[in-house]
Parts: structure tokens; sequence; C-alpha cells
């Protein structure tokens, strides 16, 4: 570096440095849930020195056989040089905490005078710039948008959005001048409003009042590039294992647009690097960073964790030399406050006697340690500040009550989810709650493989013994079709049905998430399991309201909805839902005819249905022109051919449906002995189109042959159809055969008159006009024909009705 | 050795310019204007899919052009409206008029005489409203015969014109047919192929509805459209047997990748005979040398780089009214939601060329597009069954030159040692002239039945030498190493114009099937 260039960074580095000074309030450790709940004894002191002594990763170094002190870390460094800006790690080297407030990093250099600093500060800064790791490709696929360099085109108002909405303001700052959508407060909110601070605190009230601290950023557009934090949004476990920060489920664009927010206020900053470093300094570094103990929390250019210092058992608590207590060369120095001082005296006060602490205990410690109460509440304890509710919004703003915006408590979840879904829940792969903006973050399975067993054992101890599921009563289906009718339609959705408007938890998947012992409870009651919760209960007092159905017994009802919804993958969904649904996809023809052209199993995959205001529709193979299949009733439900990816066939949604006979209707054959056509003949059966005319009745047009046919089918008055077939001869007649319709076909045709037919599925198919003679029966290996010569000199029109 | 140094250093410092242009930044010079657009009530992949509420699924799948104040479009539904009023600015009046209804998945529209013409899953139909009540009353069936088994990937697209006036088509091949699927298939014993009859072929179809099938081995050809000389073009998707996004000339006889279209091969009528075998596993160049019948494409769009998914192709009809791209074509793209821009040449008898990022940041996945009376392009979107970026969920959108120009590479021509590249704005002759302005990698494609292809057999290039032209509108680059049937990546971050404005979009790849 030349003169200049040095004298530049000075003056920059002076100059962030005045500015965080001054941004700065305190200059200690912050971990969110001790700041939280240790002052205001909502923990014991000795809890939240404990709490310490793993978020400070104090026994990354003084060693401790128990489990739940293990130390939190450090973020992996491997990737340091082009993920963290120099001057950055420079600064931060030189003062953590005035260049990040709030960090859990102690200051490892705190020991050297200033002339030794420098000469340390940049060796260990030229070895961070020389770890380099690549960054992971980001998978594209057709649900995946991956832009080219992504990273570089987040746009920041979408980020602003996302900030504020998918959860990480439930940890961090909002923006002053982000507006949230009114939220109506909460009863509860509109008494706090009332008191005075110590009037809540003697109400006990107080940590549901108190403005909950920020984890604070930093100066994030020192630190990072856009790249580099992008791909830190996308997967920070992959950079800090701990866990500590969740991933939040975000697409590689959203995670662009949230780092374009987060810098919006940087100059564009080239990614570092790999620079020709001076060999020895990087050397010299490397020495340090093991020297210093940075492996011990840091894994970096493959550094190995040193011996470490004495065990956490045997430190003296007055050990005026301590971390904390002085600043030694070779010692990283935690500034501490006063109260996080007493605490980790107090934590370290109770270890020689060996105080164990239950599973209760353990459950609430894991939860402090994530910071799952930055969200949840459990047990009193925690849940979302209530400076932060505002950012908890529903989507599209349905009033929902705090159930629909804010995450649910905790308490007793452990009773109420199956710990395989628990596990779900924690890996991000089952989101249950579509209703809430917030995300329920993705934790790495190593920080929180141990919880859904914690969260079982310790409710499940305090809970009544565990309630067998009944056997499925008789008639569960339609019982539980109906109780579910009665009041859960209104606020569920049921395999991803509903009423219009609602928005809510699914209830396709409930029995595979809860057990059925809450199940049962929560119907009973639902208030008692989850205060302020919106679910009324059918059963007041433990009486069904429904005395009619599985003779009033509360139990049997219960069972009965278990079971129905266990598998209402197969079962009709509540008559309300279905109603609701062909509102908006059933075809219900009232004046004019409804057309849709479809796949159908009956008609094929050429199929177009005609559905009439009478109640009776057929469909026609436009494929081979043929009327493939008629039925009276309800006509179809168009939602799988309108909107439904895989395409299913359409289904004639009413009854008595008759497919009518296979093949050609109109056949020139050269004798009468001739066996009746198929469409794979050579003759030519060629489709045309339709014409609506002014009553939007169609008329097909085909060709057979040479001869043009439209026909035109519509209901007559007995609940049949009527099919007017009007044939036109070409100019020159074929000689070599006489065109003939075969009206009707069956196994066993009988003459019911001279013109009309009936076959086994009792169609009856009479002709008139049009045609030369009475219908003639021949039977062909085993299937008989009505057929009738067909005269046609010019035009001719012949009337064919068909009842069933 | 000093100044070799300072050049890497400076060659770091451009590799690090920021590559992709913002939406915020295009629309400087193309500026968005939302007709419609709206949200679904459930994601774009639901299996319980369904519109908004409120107003029309307007799902675009087919666009026409009608005047100067109205288009007609097909929305995925079945149904052709027509709205008037599009071309307000802000539109806040525009009418809607159901023209036609009930056809099956409609994915095009074409304006011809007095009738609109749409293929539907099964067929090529011509509207016509024959009454002039404004509603079609006759839905004529101009020609029908490709197979359909009922397989949702078999997707029917167009119709567009040739010079001659003939309609073309273009068949999506089905996918793990299954159960009474195949029954409705033809099976080729001796490759062993299963599809039904013409799926994955480009067929031509004259007024009285003979059908011509043409050329076959496509995928999922989204979109099809002539160029300024009247050839016909179609875009294929990545997936299997196809390496990553295309643009593929049509023409009789060319076999372009996906093998499964040969089921159709011995059917009367059939351009295509004797392939006996097809490679499976080979880098394309090896592949083409072994299986003649295989066509490379005009243009390959290296994955995430030019998008995800290829739909339709416009070609700029507008003599300049639309900028300064005019006789290119512009390739709508559905998972990036944008617009990627052609140049094609023809080098050796054939079409070759390059592609260039044009316009991000639509409302939702970019499926159909139509060229304004006033040159402006309307695009149809939709994101159903798949996923995209933007904010909506369909809708209808304009794009519209705000008469700025763009500091863009024009044309990326291939000559037999090196590039020419043509400027829309005259650049600083400095910067242009400098090598280290300039980066270039090669790589091709792996030809196999697996789904797309990683870049292969990559190589950086080394330019030699870049002049720039008298009149600083063109840079040749005297480029060593190039290599036929390979993918040419070339960054441009370092040149200015003369203005000192970096490219607005610095990359370019362009297929080099031939050294001229």
């Amino acid at each position: 570096m030349n003169r200049t260039a040095l004298l530049i960074a000075s003056l920059v580095f002076a100059e962030v440095w005045a500015l965080s000074s001054a941004a700065l309030c305190n200059e200690t450790p912050f971990v969110a849930a001790f700041d939280r709940f240790a002052p205001h004894n909502d923990i014991e002191l000795a809890v939240g020195g404990r709490l310490l002594l793993s978020e400070l990763s104090c026994t990354a170094c003084h060693a401790t056989k128990v489990a739940r002190l293990q130390p939190k870390k450090g973020p992996r460094l491997e990737g340091a040089g082009q993920r963290l800006q120099g001057d950055w790690v420079r600064q931060f080297l030189h003062s953590p905490q005035k260049t990040k407030p709030g960090t859990t990093m102690p200051d490892v250099l705190a020991g050297l005078g200033e002339e030794e600093k420098q000469p340390a500060i940049a060796a260990l800064a030229a070895f961070l710039a020389s770890q380099h790791e690549p960054y992971p490709v980001v998978k594209a696929n057709g649900l995946v948008p991956v832009p080219f360099e992504f990273w570089d085109v987040g746009d920041l108002e979408q980020g602003k959005q996302l900030y504020h909405q998918v959860g990480c303001v439930a940890c961090h700052e909002p923006a002053n001048d982000y507006e949230t959508a009114e939220a109506a407060p909460t009863p509860i909110d509109t008494l706090l409003e009332q008191l005075d601070p110590e009037e809540i605190e003697e109400m006990g009230l107080g940590s549901a009042v108190r403005p909950v601290k920020s984890v604070p950023h930093g100066d994030l557009p020192a630190k990072y590039s856009l790249k580099s934090l992008t791909f830190f949004l996308l997967d920070p476990a992959s950079i800090r294992p701990s866990g500590r920060m969740p991933g939040l489920r975000l697409g590689p664009m959203e995670a662009a647009h949230i780092a374009a927010y987060l810098l919006r206020d940087q100059q564009r900053v080239e990614e570092e690097k790999p620079k020709t470093v001076d060999q020895s300094l990087r050397e010299e570094g490397k020495r340090l960073f093991s020297e210093l103990g940075c492996a011990s929390c840091h894994t970096a250019g493959g550094i190995e964790a040193g011996g470490g210092a004495r065990p956490l058992a045997k430190l003296k608590i007055d050990d005026q030399q301590s971390c904390f207590a002085a600043t030694t060369k070779g010692r990283p120095h935690y500034s501490l406050d006063e109260i996080q001082t007493k605490a980790i005296l107090a934590a370290m006060a109770e270890l020689p006697a060996g105080k164990t602490r239950d599973d209760h205990f353990q459950v609430k410690f894991w939860m402090m340690q994530l910071n799952c109460f930055g969200c949840h509440e459990r047990e009193g304890l925690g849940g979302v500040g209530r400076n932060r509710k505002a950012y908890f919004e529903t989507v599209r703003h349905v009033d929902l009550g705090d159930e629909g915006r804010i995450p649910p408590p905790l308490t007793g979840v452990g009773q109420k989810l199956t710990a395989d879904s628990l596990k779900k829940v924690l890996n991000g792969s089952d989101q249950v709650r579509p209703h809430l903006l917030a995300r329920m973050p993705r934790f790495s399975a190593t920080s929180v493989w141990q919880l859904p067993e914690a969260f079982a054992k310790v409710d499940r101890a305090e809970a009544p013994p565990e309630q067998k599921v009944p056997p499925p009563p008789n008639g569960f289906v339609a019982a539980g079709q109906r109780l579910l009718d009665t009041g859960c339609v209104e606020c569920h959705p049921m395999r991803g049905e509903s009423l219009p408007g609602v928005v809510g938890i699914d209830l396709e998947t409930v029995t595979s998430r809860v057990e059925f012992g809450w199940f049962h409870d929560f119907l009973l009651n639902p208030a008692e399991l989850k205060s302020r919760t919106r679910m009324p209960t059918f059963f007041p007092n433990g009486v069904s309201q429904q005395p009619d159905i599985l003779d009033g017994s509360t139990d049997q009802q219960i069972a009965a909805i278990w079971h129905y919804l266990r598998e209402i993958k197969k079962h009709p969904l509540p008559e309300k839902i279905v109603k609701a649904r062909s509102q908006d996809f059933e075809l219900v023809p009232t004046e004019q005819p409804i057309l849709l052209r479809t796949f159908m199993h009956e008609a094929g995959t050429h199929a177009l249905a005609v559905g009439f205001a009478e109640k009776v529709h057929f469909a026609f193979d436009t494929e081979n022109p043929r009327l493939a299949v008629a039925w009276r009733g309800r006509f179809l439900d168009a939602q799988g051919t309108w909107f439904v990816r895989s395409t299913p066939p359409a289904v004639p949604l009413g009854k008595e449906l008759i497919e009518l006979p296979k093949g050609p209707a109109l056949a020139v054959l050269a004798e009468k002995k001739q066996a009746w056509p198929s469409f794979d003949a050579e003759q030519d059966y060629r489709f045309e189109g339709y014409r609506l005319d002014p009553e939007g009745v169609p008329t097909m047009l085909y060709r057979v042959g040479d001869y043009q046919v439209q026909d035109r089918t519509t209901p007559n008055n007995d609940g049949g159809l009527t099919r007017r077939l009007t044939i036109v001869a070409p100019e020159k007649k074929d000689a070599t055969g006489k065109l003939w319709l075969r009206a009707n076909v069956g196994k066993s045709l009988q003459q019911v008159n001279e013109n009309s037919t009936i076959n086994e599925k009792h169609l009856t198919v009479s002709v008139a006009g049009g045609v030369n003679s009475v219908g003639q029966l021949r039977t062909i290996e085993g299937s008989t024909e009505s057929l009738f010569e067909v005269e046609v000199d010019n035009e001719t029109t012949i009337e064919v009705q068909y009842q069933w | 050795m000093v100044a070799r140094k300072t050049l890497i250093v400076v060659l770091l410092l451009w590799a690090n310019v920021s590559l992709a242009a913002s939406p915020a930044e295009e629309g400087k010079y193309y500026r968005l204007v939302t007709v419609a657009t709206s949200q679904a009530k459930t994601d774009s992949r639901s299996k319980n899919w369904k519109p908004s509420p409120e107003g029309l699924a307007l799902e675009v799948s087919g666009l026409a052009v009608l005047d100067d104040h109205r288009v007609a479009v097909a929305i995925r539904k079945g149904e052709v409206w027509i709205l008037d009023g599009v071309y307000d600015d802000p539109p806040k009046n525009v009418t809607y008029q159901l023209f036609a209804k009930a056809l099956h998945e409609p994915l095009g529209l074409l304006k011809d005489g007095d009738s609109l013409y749409t293929v539907q899953r099964t067929e090529l139909t011509r509207l016509r409203d024959s009454n002039g009540d404004g509603t079609a009353d006759e839905y004529l069936t101009v020609a029908k015969g490709w197979g359909v088994t009922g397989h949702y990937h078999e997707y029917a697209y167009g119709p567009k014109l040739d010079k001659n006036g003939d309609f073309w088509v273009t068949l999506n091949i089905g996918l793990g047919l299954k159960g009474d699927e195949l029954k409705r298939t033809l099976k080729n014993p001796a490759l062993g192929y299963r599809q039904a009859r013409w799926r994955g072929w480009g067929i031509k179809i004259t007024r009285d509805g003979k059908i011509t099938p043409v050329c076959a081995g496509m995928r999922s050809p989204c979109g099809l459209a002539a160029n300024a000389a009247g050839d016909m073009f179609y875009t294929d998707q990545q997936g299997n047997w196809v390496a990553t996004n295309s643009l593929h000339h049509m023409r009789t006889g060319a076999f372009f990748h996906h093998a499964e279209a040969l089921a159709s091969m011995n059917l009367p009528g059939s351009p295509i005979q004797g392939i006996e075998s097809v490679p499976d596993g080979l880098p394309l160049p090896e592949a083409i040398k072994r299986f003649p019948q295989l066509k490379p494409p005009a243009v390959w769009f290296p994955y995430k780089k030019m998008g995800q998914s290829a739909t339709d192709i416009l070609l700029d009809e507008s003599e300049g009214r639309f900028g300064p791209f005019a006789g290119q074509l512009f390739i709508g793209e559905f998972t990036q939601a944008s617009i990627s821009r052609v140049f094609l040449e023809k080098v050796g008898g054939e079409y070759q060329g390059a592609c260039f990022p044009f316009r991000s940041g639509f409302a939702s996945a970019v499926l159909r597009m139509g060229q304004g009376t006033d040159g402006s392009l309307f695009v149809g979107l939709s994101n159903r069954g798949w996923s995209s970026l933007g904010t909506a969920s369909y809708g209808l959108q304009r794009l519209v030159w705000t008469g700025e120009t763009p500091f863009e590479i024009q044309e990326m021509k291939a000559r037999s040692d090196g590039f020419e590249l043509v400027f829309t704005q005259p650049v600083d002759a400095a910067t242009a002239a400098e090598v280290s302005s300039y980066t270039m990698n090669s790589y091709t494609y792996s030809y196999h039945s697996t789904y797309g292809s990683d870049e292969i057999l990559s190589k950086p290039l080394n330019i030699e030498k870049a002049t720039v032209s008298a009149d600083r509108k063109s840079v040749v680059l005297k480029v060593a190493g190039m290599r036929e049937l390979y993918v040419h990546e070339l960054r441009a971050a370092g040149v200015r114009s003369e203005n000192g404005k970096p490219l607005l979009h610095p990359m370019a790849y362009y297929t080099l099937n031939r050294i001229p």
C-alpha cells in the first residue's frame, strides 16, 4: 500500500469509528433472552448466567461436561476472505463492541497496547483475507427462479416489505418509516395501556408489556457485499452453525431483496478477490489465530482448536484476572455489565454444588438459547414483544385476531403435537399456518434435534395419561361430515377447499399432527388449552349441541370427527364446502346451454360436453364424431379442465348416465350385409367444428364420406334427447354404396315398434323422417343393430329420439 | 512483467462490476404499463389453484393485436376476450368483451381476415362471428389429427403464419404416459419410443386443413414465429434430452433433440427416416458427428443466465418505433418473468446467432407477446403450474420504449477469427479498444436423455485484439481458440459509450455452430 492509500484508509477508518461510537449506547454483549428476562427476574440470575456461559462461548475455552452449557461458538470463517470486507475485519478485530455493538465476540487483543495491536490485526486480517471458498451453486428449476447474478438485482422496496413481514423483526430492529396495517388492539392491550409500569410489574405482567430490545445488526454495509449477505440470508446455518440466526426459508430473489434493503446505503462495494498478500504476514496471522484461541470458536484454514484454558469447573469465582475482570495479554476480554457479571458468578457458584436442573428447565434453556421466545410464549415467558406485535400480520389482513398473526404459544406443545410433526415444524418442512405472514424459520438439525422429544417428555409428564384413540363409531363418515359442517367450516379449510374468504389451518393434516388426547380436550374446551383463542366450544359443559348425531354422545362425536378427518382424502367434504366449491366451478346451465371441451372417460380426449337448463346433457366425441354419452341432473365441474395442471378428466355430476352406441351413426355400406364400419376404417369421418345458433345450441358439422352432416341435439319433453341429423348429399353420389343410419345397438335389441328399438341398457331409440323404410334388425357376431337406409337426394333431415 | 500484473488487476476489477441490470435501470428505456394483473387465491403450484375472486382469470395464453385500441387475448381456461382501450396510458377504462368460450386450453391466437385462429389441445380452430353480434358463433375445425392421450404435458401451440400463408403448430411431448394414455400412443419398435401421433413435432397446415409434418425432436415448443425473412422458428424448454432452452429453425427433415418424437418417424408423411439409434450421453459436437439428422439450435439460452423456461417469439416489425432492435426477435421467459433478445445471421446456409438479456421485472411469467400498432409490446402473463418472479399470478402488461436508446450490444456477428460487435451508440474508443474490457468463455452441452445439462468442456478464450470502427459503432474482436458447436459467452464489462456509460447488459451468448 502506498502512502496516499494508507492515509485514505486511516481517514475512512477514523470516520466510521466515530460514527459507530456515536451510535453506541452500551458496549456489552447482547444475548436476547438474557437481556429480556434476567434483569427483571423473569428467570433466576444463575440461569441467566448459565445462558451467558454458553452464549458468550465461555465454555469454548473453559470446557465443561454439562451438556447444556456447550458453547454457541462463532461463525465459520472459511469464506471470510470473500464474505467480509477487509476494513471491517480490521476494525472489528480492533474493537469488537464498537464495530458491532452487542457482539458476543470478546476482544481477543484487549491486553495489547496499540503499537502491538496494529501488526496483530494486520496479520489476522491478512490470514482471514486468504480464506476463500466458493459460494454454493443455487439450483434453479421451474419452481425456483434464479436470475443471473441475482444478488445484484434485489429490489429494496420488496426487501423492506419482506424484512418487516417474514419475521426478521422478531429479533432485529424495524425501520421507523415502515407502516404496518393498523392492528386492532386486543382487550388486554387496551387494559395495559391504562396501567402504570409499577402496577404492571405488581400484576406480574412485566414481561408481556416490556419493550423487547433488538439484536443489533451492526454496520452491515461496511461488513458485507450484496452477494455475501444474500448467500448468508439464504442459508445462515452454513455460516453460523449455532442456529441462533435461523433461515427464514427465503427464495434466492427474496434473499437478494432483503440484502438490497439492508445494504441500501452502501456504495457499491467490490467483493474482495484473492490477493497476493505477504506470505509471512498471512502465516503470522494464522499463528495468531491459533495462539489467541480464535479456533476455539471459529473454523478457518483447517486450524484445530487449541488446548483451551482451565476447565469451567476449576475456575475461581473471585479470580481478579478473569476474562471479564481484567485485560490480560493473550486472553480474550469480555466487557460485561454489572448484571451480566453477577449472573455469571451466580451460575459458577452453583457449579461445584452440582445443582441439577430438570428437563423442564432444559427445554426453557434451549428456547432461550435459540430465542424461540422472540416469537413464542411458553408458560408465561416470552412471546412477540409488545413493541413488535404490529409487524406480525395476517395474509390479506383478514381479521383472525392474534391467532391469525402471532406465532402460536408453546405451552403444552409437547402434549399437543406428535414428535414427528414437531420435527417437521422445526426443519421447515411443515407449514400449517399459511395465514401468518411471519414464517416459522428453518433450524438446522444440529441445533434443535433434541427439542421435539424434550417437549414431549416435559409436557407429557405433567399431563393426564395419554388418551387412546377410540374406534371409529358406526356411520362416522356421515357424522363427521355433518359435525364439521356446523361451525368448523366457517374458519377452517379442508383439503385446500374452503368457504369463501376463509383462511386458517387446513384440517386435512390435523390428525397426523396432533395427539388425540389434545384434540379431544381442545374440542371440549378450547380456551382451557389456549387462552384467548377464537375457537369456540361446540360442547358447552361437555354436552353436544347435536343430539341427533350418534345419540348426542360427545365422545362418539369427537371420535367421528377424528376418524373422518383422518380419512378425509377419500371421503366427500362437508356439504357447505362442496357447495361453495361448486359455486366457483360447477357449470349450471340456466338459459342457454353451456359447453365445455375437455377430457372425459366416456367421450375421450376430444370431448365436447353440452349441458342444458332442462338438466339433460350429453358429450360429443369430436375425434370420431359421435354422440358418446348422455346424463340427467347436474352437469359438470370445470375446475379440472380450467385450472388443474394435471388435467383430470371431467366427470358427469348427474345421474342416469347412458353410454350411447360406439362407432359411427352413419355409414356408407357397399352392400347390406357389410359389417358396420368403425372409425378406423377407410371411410372418412371428418369433424369440421360446430355452429352456435341464437339459442346457443351447437350444431356439429362433420363429413361421412362425401356427405355433409349437421348434427343438432337438444333435450326433449320426456327427459331424453332429440337429435336432428341434416344430411347433404354430394353432387356426385358414390355409386358403390348407400347411406345407412345405425340407430341402436345391443346384445339383445328389441323392436318396440317399427321405428323404435330398446337395448339391454334400456336405451330406446326412435327414428322419424328422412329414412327409407322401417328399421331393420340384423345380428352380426352377437351384436344386434337397428339400421335404416337413408334417402338423400339433395338434403334430408332425420329425427332421432333417445330415451333411457 | 509489470504490465502483465497491472492487466490482471484491471481484469479482476472489471470482472467485479455488476453484470446484471436491475428492472429499474431497464425501465429508463423500456417502461412497463400494467393493463391488468392479479394475484391468485392460491400459489402457482397448488393443486387447488383458484384465480382471484374478483374479475377475469386473465391468464393470457394467446394474444392478437386487432388495431390501435384493441387486442384479443385467449386465456388458459378456454376463452377469448376482446379488450378495448388497452393503449390508454394509464389504461383506466379498459373494457372486456367475451368473444369465444369452451375452448380446450388454447395456447395461441392469430387474427387473419375476418377470423381469429387458435390451437386447442386437440385441433386448430377458426373462430368467426358470422352475424356481427360481437361473439363467435362458428367454431370451425381447420385441422386435427395429432395424438392426444389426455396427459397434461401434451400442450399444443400456435398457430403462426409463414410467408406462404400456411399455419404452423408445435406439439409438446407427453411425459411418463401410463394407463389409458398408452392406448392412444404409437411405438417405434426399433427405437422403443412411445408417444402419441406427431408428439414432439412441428407441423404445417394448409388453409384446407392438410397437415404436413415438418420437423421433430421438440420437448416443449411453447413459442413459434417467423423471422424477418419469413423462416419459421420455435423455442424449446430445458428437460429430458434438452440441455437448456433453445431457439430452432424449423425446416423439413430437421431433428432437434427430444428422441421420443421419433415414435412417429415411420408414419406416412414423415420427412425423417432411417434413424436406427440415438446416442445418449455424448457432448453435443460428438453426438452430431454420429447422428447427422441431429441439428443444433440456432441459439442456446444458457440456463439461469438467460432464463429458465423460454416461451413466445416476437419479431420486432416496428421499424424503429420500439427502439433500435427492428428485425430482431424477442423471446419470452416464464420463470424469470422477463424478455430476452436474439440476433440471428446465416453462416454456411444455416441460422446461428446471439442472445442478450433485454427486460426483466414483469409482474408474472411472460407467456405471450404481441406488437401493438404503435410498436409497443403487449405481454401476456400466467405462471400457474410452475412458478415465476413477480408479484402477480396472471395479467396483461405493455412494454413501451421511452424513446431513449439504451447502450447495448445490438448485434454480435461471427467472423473467421473472432466476432464483430455492433453497438446501439458510439463507443468510447479507448475502453472499446482495450482487450481487457472483454472476457470470453466457451462451453457446450451433453446430449443425453437426462434432465438438462451442465455447461461442459468449458474453456476461456483469449481476446487478442479489439479494433474500433471509424464510426465507433462497432468493434472487431480477434479471438483465439473458437470452437464450433460451442456457446461463446462474452462479457464486455469494460466498454463505455462515448458518454461514459457502461453497457446496460454487458453479456452476450453466441451459439457458434459454424465458424464463417
